[in-house]
């Protein structure tokens, strides 16, 4: 426990030791580098010795700091997300951090971070502050120990094969430019741009430039594998305790836990390339947690369909929300996918066009038509996922397209309707409505619904609520009220 | 209210809130646009002053489109500005090109803020805001008359009080 800290600090600031060695050596000056290795191992040791933390009269308290004295408390039934994470330090040393999320406040304050705890005595904590939080087993003595709940067998394990998928997610591609990105920073801090001679280098043929496009492009399949295994290796989904349990990571390995209370629907992502593959992956949406925090969990990576289907289906105790039919947008929300699509990018096919014509290179035309090819596939396949439905108690909204999701948020755990609507969705008679929840930034968003449908379903939805606002006939006597 | 071509009923729709905002509020955005906009202007004159890439006309061109930003958007905010506030649930309507309607349950109301602005004060108004517990439901009402404003915080204090649970 006792070397978490000082080893962390010293890698954290390993590359100022680095930078003060260098300059140590060309100055001279030995204090210098001695001091710099000290001062954050003795940083270290103190945070460890101030730190304290105890879980009694249902509060969780964490106190540390030598000369500022800094105390957390928190009540135990507020306890919303307990996640263990351990880094390879940690792992090395059978520790972990334990972040109890209590969704109080907008700070960094409602969380509670405990690290360097035993991972069997993290364990024990969090079976303890669940326990608490779902209200089973109320008042229970705090020292008396915790009998270990019987293992409950994973609902979802990971499968090697699932690696199949990770070139369909757009994450591949974003770790893919991160590596791109960190490799010439690489080449810029070691110079390497400056020693390459540019009038060695002969002009690259089309043919060229178009070999080096694919090559990157497949140096992003391996990596985006990589960045997959990295993340998702050893992935487990258990139900236990009143809670879903996710662990996974190769090296950092993290358990994050759900109260399933708290667990207000899921959302099922379907990008074009995921559903070409037959996968799917899937995201909690998860109520209560603080108002900045992202309000969803992952719950599965992607992988095969039929399997997220199936937890989707656990989690809302019906199949029907993530499977059912959805009711159509109509012909106007339909166009409007076609133009918003198509007349940004078709401005650069007529730009190449034009230069072109006027005695400039004709190639232009070919990347730029691409592009409003890839506009047209883009649009048609949102304009047929767009749709929505209010089934079973859930609020169901699907849209999007190479990033396209499908979400079903409770009824119960809508606390509020926006509709929103620019002037051209007006004369549409179209209506974005969004239903808000309380996690966090998580809320629904029906894109370019039907006004009337709207209305219907907001009303449906929460009876009551919205039925006090509609518009009475032209003639403004109540009982032209239409049925619906 | 049945469509002629089909003879189904038409869809319901939601109508306007039933208050709009005080109507000094059209001023007070004015005030605000045109001392925004003044200082863009002058950041542009300046620059044309020291900078041959910057033309006069641009900035004449950008000049114009402020003049015509503070006569055509605060009378139209105005015309959409709407609010009301019901026993069970506040609703607002707010925005000008793009409208947003938005409807929130008193008993999701988690805090209601009060606020006075520098100019606002000048013209004796207030914004009222209410927050939910969702990052996308908090719901403001700019330029209300300052009385019509602590009443209506009064107002929605007393009822959210009322409700129990934690409004999550």
């Amino acid at each position: 426990m006792l070397l978490v800290h000082p080893v962390r600090e010293v890698l954290r600031f390993l590359p100022v030791l680095l930078g003060l060695f260098l300059a140590g050596s060309a100055g001279g000056g030995p204090p210098l580098h001695y001091l710099g290795v000290l001062i954050p191992i003795v940083l270290g040791v103190l945070r460890y010795l101030t730190t304290r933390f105890r879980v009694a009269d249902g509060r969780v308290e964490l106190r540390r700091g030598l000369l500022n004295r800094h105390v957390l408390s928190t009540p135990r039934d507020r306890v919303r997300t307990v996640d263990l994470t351990s880094t390879l330090i940690h792992r090395a040393l059978g520790l972990t951090t334990v972040r109890i999320g209590t969704g109080t406040g907008g700070s960094d304050d409602g969380d509670l971070d405990l690290d360097g705890l035993p991972v069997e005595r993290a364990r024990e904590l969090r079976r303890e502050l669940l326990r608490e939080a779902t209200g089973q087993d109320g008042l229970g003595p705090d020292d008396a120990p915790v009998p270990p709940a019987p293992p409950a067998p994973p609902l979802v394990v990971f499968d090697p094969s699932w690696l199949r998928f990770a070139p369909f997610t757009g994450a591949g591609l974003i770790v893919a430019a991160a590596v791109f990105g960190g490799l010439s920073q690489l080449l810029n801090v070691t110079d390497s741009w400056e020693r390459v001679d540019v009038s060695s280098v002969p002009v690259p043929s089309e043919l060229a430039v178009v070999g080096i496009v694919l090559v990157l492009l497949l140096l992003v399949i391996p990596i985006s594998v990589i960045g997959y295994l990295i993340t998702n290796w050893g992935f487990r989904l258990t139900r236990s305790d009143g809670s879903w349990h996710v662990s996974r990571g190769l090296l950092t390995t993290r358990e994050t836990s759900l109260d399933e209370d708290r667990v207000a629907g899921v959302s099922l992502g379907e990008g074009l390339a995921l559903r070409l593959a037959r996968g799917r992956q899937l995201t909690a949406i998860v109520t209560g947690v603080d108002r900045k925090a992202p309000g969803s969990a992952g719950l599965v990576p992607p992988a095969p369909g039929r399997l997220v289907l199936d937890v989707a289906a656990r989690v809302m105790e019906s199949e029907a929300p993530i499977t059912g039919r959805l009711r159509d947008h109509g012909p106007a929300a339909r166009r409007r996918r076609w133009t918003r699509a198509v007349v940004p990018t078709s401005v650069p096919p007529l730009l190449a066009l034009v230069v072109s014509l006027t005695g400039g290179p004709w190639w232009p035309l070919l990347p730029t038509l691409a592009l409003l090819g890839l506009a047209c596939v883009v649009a048609a396949d949102r304009a047929s996922g767009l749709g929505h439905a209010l089934v079973e108690g859930y609020v169901v909204a699907r849209s999007g397209s190479l990033a396209r999701r499908r979400e079903a948020l409770a009824v119960g755990d809508v606390i509020g309707w926006n509709l929103r609507a620019t002037w051209f969705q007006r004369r549409l008679g179209l209506t974005t409505l969004v239903a808000t929840t309380a996690g966090g930034r998580g809320a629904v968003t029906l894109v370019d619904v039907p006004v009337g449908d709207a209305v219907t379903l907001a009303d449906a939805a929460l009876p009551g609520l919205a039925e006090q606002f509609l518009a009475t006939s032209e003639t403004g006597t109540p009982q032209g009220r239409p049925a619906h | 209210m049945t469509d002629a071509t089909t003879g189904q009923p038409t869809p319901p729709t939601l109508r306007d809130p039933a208050h709009r905002v005080s109507p000094r509020a059209r001023v007070m955005w004015q005030l605000g646009a045109g001392v925004e906009g003044l200082v863009l202007v002058v950041i542009a004159g300046v620059l044309a002053l020291t900078m041959d890439a910057v033309r006069w006309w641009m900035v004449l061109a950008l000049a114009v489109a402020v003049v015509a930003y503070v006569a055509v958007v605060p009378q139209w905010r105005y015309l959409v500005h709407r609010w009301e506030a019901t026993d069970t649930a506040v609703y607002t309507q707010t925005g000008w090109w793009a409208r947003e309607r938005r409807i929130a349950p008193m008993s999701r109301i988690q805090t209601v803020d009060y606020a006075e602005g520098a100019i606002a004060r000048l013209f004796g108004l207030a914004s009222v805001t209410v927050t939910t517990a969702s990052a996308a439901g908090a719901i403001s009402i700019d330029g209300l008359d300052r009385q019509v404003a602590r009443r209506l915080v009064d107002d929605l204090t007393r009822q959210a009080d009322a409700v129990e649970g934690d409004a999550t």
